[in-house]
Formats: structure tokens, sequence, C-alpha cells
């Protein structure tokens, strides 16, 4: 009797096809907030770097670089560790299966840094053909980042956001799973797991290996290819441990 | 006909046990009371029927179906929780957009009408409103979501008496076109008695009380009068709850029925109010005496 009523009810309510997509839109629902704000943060940087610069004179032993462009990818970082605290839980409100809410939230973390990359790449093009903004300033083309072939390029700009997106969604799990004390356990976990590792190599003076990965891989490998292992491993970590997060 | 099924459902938190072997069925297309103390475990049995929450062992079934990341189930559920957060910078509107794109049977207009019954703005930033606003937007919310099985948790904090008004004739006005389940859990048990037509009596993670309210009223009375002749009346019924003053005695009987043609002997009869018969059989279980209704 009861699923004769079960599937009455199922049978004749409407249902949502392709729920992923309208969690997705759950985080553009305020647009100016999630798209204006890191680039916000990125041009006040950028201003204050090109400020400061065309007052300096031009010193040809002295590039005029700067890492200001980390800005975009730290807000990256803070704005998934929020999707996690306060996106997740306002979604599971509305009957928002975790599967769902986690598969809207990657097709963001995709876009978003595809088209954030796209949108650095062609900053950098601009960079290029105004001769480091007339004042020989760059501030795009960091030296290791900057590739011959536009579309490496792109791939170069995109990649550090997925890793670094879904090692913010990681951490926000862990908080939601495992509460403050979880994060303690990580942190300090990672702290210990770090200093482990570097009582190690200095122990067996491996020191000079280290430094010969980071200067012998191809920059391609280091930035891009490493990271996307790094966000599918962090993505399925986080996807295991949101299973059994509450809200 | 049954909606929500929970059998032998235990949810322990290390040593604490929240619910203690709950079993209970809700009705389709009625409106259900869950009532209880703080703490009792009310919020918990919504949890665990929303898949938010994992039950550590019982069997639970929403439309026949296991809620948890079922979303041919959650699909049909709303829940609208006492502590909603909603994400930094959102408006008003933002929240009810979300809301109109999560909930297949949203009802636009009906969100619209009820935003200026309870005086909001579309524009307003939720991190402003007050607590009674922000429950406003949980209510409505709530009602225009139209879903099969809609769970308000303590719907009512913060609102005025207006606003609570408002919220009552609305769920009912529309619930009456627009038949669902619905299940309330509220403090403010008088206000709601005349909407309620199934309580259940939730305490220390256990059932209490799981009856229809016609049924539940009918089965106490409370007698006032004279000491002797109520003494007398009360003879072989269980006694909820005596009050003694000077020479006059009032009881609080389970299990009686009033008899009009004893006023002659000063023996006055009134119905028990849903709210008194929650809190004396809480009160009961204080003592964990056996509870008798």
């Amino acid at each position: 009797m009861t699923t004769a009523t079960a599937s009455d009810v199922l049978a004749t309510t409407p249902a949502r096809r392709r729920r992923y997509l309208a969690s997705a839109r759950i985080h553009l629902v305020n647009l100016p907030l999630s798209l204006g704000m890191p680039w916000l943060i990125l041009g006040s940087s950028f201003v204050v770097n090109l400020i400061i610069y065309s007052m300096l004179p031009e010193n040809p032993n002295d590039p005029r670089t700067t890492g200001g462009i980390m800005s975009i990818y730290i807000f990256a970082l803070i704005a998934h560790v929020v999707s996690m605290t306060q996106s997740f839980p306002f979604a599971l409100g509305l009957s928002v299966t975790r599967r769902d809410f986690f598969a809207g939230l990657s097709l963001i973390i995709v876009v978003e840094s595809a088209v954030q990359g796209l949108v650095l790449t062609g900053l950098r093009a601009i960079e290029l053909a105004s001769a480091g903004w007339g004042i020989d300033m760059t501030f795009f083309g960091v030296p290791f980042l900057v590739q011959d072939n536009w579309f490496l390029q792109w791939v170069l700009y995109s990649v550090p956001f997925l890793a670094l997106s879904y090692l913010a969604v990681l951490f926000g799990t862990i908080y939601k799973r495992f509460g403050q004390p979880g994060m303690w356990v990580s942190i300090i976990g990672l702290v210990l797991v770090g200093g482990a590792a570097a009582i190690l190599l200095t122990w067996s003076e491996s020191w000079g290996v280290v430094a010969r990965f980071f200067t012998e891989t191809a920059p391609l490998t280091l930035i891009a290819g490493y990271p996307v292992i790094l966000a599918v491993l962090f993505a399925g970590l986080a996807w295991l441990l949101l299973r059994r997060a509450t809200p | 006909m049954t909606a929500v099924s929970m059998r032998g459902v235990t949810k322990r938190y290390g040593d604490f046990t929240a619910l203690d072997a709950v079993s209970l069925e809700l009705r389709e297309n009625t409106i259900h009371g869950l009532l209880g103390r703080n703490g009792a475990g009310k919020t918990t049995i919504m949890q665990i029927l929303t898949g938010q929450n994992f039950e550590t062992a019982g069997q639970v079934e929403v439309f026949g179906l296991h809620p948890y990341e079922n979303s041919q189930v959650l699909d049909r559920v709303c829940f609208i929780r006492e502590a909603q957060k909603y994400p930094d910078g959102y408006r008003v509107r933002d929240a009810l957009n979300s809301a109109a794109l999560l909930f297949p049977s949203w009802d636009a207009r009906f969100a619209t009408e009820l935003v200026s019954d309870f005086q909001l703005r579309p524009k307003q930033q939720i991190k402003k409103l007050s607590r009674g606003q922000l429950s406003a937007v949980g209510v409505i919310i709530g009602l225009a979501s139209r879903a099969p099985l809609t769970f308000f948790d303590e719907p009512y904090l913060g609102l005025d008496a207006v606003a609570r008004q408002l919220f009552y004739d609305r769920l009912l006005a529309d619930y009456a076109e627009h038949p669902r389940t619905v299940v309330l859990s509220t403090h403010l048990i008088d206000e709601v008695s005349d909407l309620i037509e199934h309580v259940v009596l939730v305490d220390k993670g256990r059932v209490l009380i799981d009856e229809d309210a016609d049924v539940l009223r009918g089965q106490a009375v409370t007698v006032t009068g004279p000491t002797a002749a109520v003494k007398a009346f009360a003879e072989g019924y269980t006694e909820l709850h005596r009050e003694e003053l000077g020479g006059f005695l009032r009881v609080t009987l389970a299990g009686a029925h009033p008899e009009p043609q004893l006023r002659s002997e000063g023996l006055e009869f009134e119905p028990v109010s849903l709210q008194q018969l929650v809190v004396r059989t809480t009160q009961q279980n204080l003592d964990d005496r056996k509870v008798v209704l």
C-alpha cells in the first residue's frame, strides 16, 4: 500500500531535470559579487603597481615584474572555502543532494578557471602589445609562466585555479565534516608531514634534488601537469568526505 | 497513504542518544504537529527525514524511499530550518530566485504576494534583516514551494503576533487549495492547535504521544469544584494534574468525560487545551513515571 502511494506522489509531481545545473546557478545568483570581486582585487593590485613603477626611474638591470597576479588566485582559494561553509548548507537547505551540489560546484570551478585563464591571457596579450603598459612593467607575464604558444599560455593560467579551488573545497569539506578539531588536525598534520619531509631531506642531503626538480621540470608540467593531478586528488577526497557531511 | 515512516530509528552522538527507537508514521495530506521541549529531538527527526543527517539505526522511508541522496524524494520535500543561513551578499530576491530554481512546484506569483504581505522588500540584504524578517523569508519559501512534503522547524521565531497569524492563515488557505503534507514543529502549541490535525510529542528522544488531535482532546478533562465532590468524581481516573486552593480542587483527569448533570454538585468541566496536555504529559515523563493518556 505504501509503494502504491509513493509512486503516485513521485509520478504526479514534476521532477527537476538536470538539478546540478540549477545547483550551479546558485553560485551565480549574485553576479556582481562573484564576478566582480576577484577582478576588483586584481585591478587594484595592478593599479598600485602601475602607479609605483611609473614613479620610479627605469633601470635596465632591474626587471619590472611583480607577483601581484597572485591576488586573484588567493581569492579563488578563499571563495571556494566559502562555497563549502555557506553555499553547501544553503543548497542542502533547499533539498539539493550532495551529489548535485558537488556536480554544480565542479561545473562552476571548471568554467571559472577556464574563463579567468582566458581573461588573463587576453590581458597578457595587451601587456605585450603595449610594451609593458608603456612603462615596461610585467604584471601578467611572470617569467616562469610565459609560453610562446597562446593556447599553452591559457592552460598555464587556468590550471592553478583548478588546483587551488579544489584545495579550498577540500578544506571547506573537512571543516563541515569534522568541524574545527578536524581543521586543526589537518593543518597540524600537514605541518608535521612537511617538517618530517624537511628533516628527511636535510639528513639525506637531498635538497639539491628538490631544487633540480623545480628548475629542470618544464614549466608546463610543473604548473599545468602536476596541479591537474592534484586537483583531481583534492576533488576525489573532498567528494568522499562530503558524502557524510552535514550542512 | 503514508508520506513518512520511521521504524525504530535511533541516533547517537557518541554517548548521547538523541533519538531512541523512534517509530512514527505521518499520513499524506495532513498537517502534523511535531511538539516537544528544546533538545527533545524534533530537529534531529526532521534532519534525518530530509537526508541532511544520518540515522545510527532503524528504517526511514519518505514516500516509500530512503531520503539520503535521493533526488527523487528530495525534489518533493522542502525543509525550512530554524537557523537557515544564506550566503553572504544575498538579498531577499536572491534567496527566492534560488528557491524558484530548485523547487519544481514553485509558485512565483504566490511568493511575490507573500513578500508584500510580510512587508519585505526584494532588494533587502539578508544580513540586515531582523530575526522576524529572516523567519518570514523562510516561511515564504516554505509556502511558495508547494512541495508535497513541507517541514517547518519553529518557523515563527521572531515573528510578531500579526505575522504569525498571517502565516497560519496563508498556510491553511493554501493547504486547502493545494493539499500537501505539512509537518510543523512549534512551541506555541495553543496558537496552532486549531491548525494541527495530528500530534506527535517527542521528549528526550522518545515519542510520547502519536495521536490525532481530535482524539487527543477527547481523552482528558479538567474538573473544578468543592474538594469532596471533585475527589468523588475523580475516583478511578488517572490524575494528570492537581491544584488545590481553600476548599476547592481542580484536577486534570485522563480518560474522564464531562458530565454536565453534575453541575448541581458544583462541578465545572473544562476541555484540556492541547498545550496543557502536552505540558502535563511531558512533566510526567520527567519523573519517568509511566505516561498515561
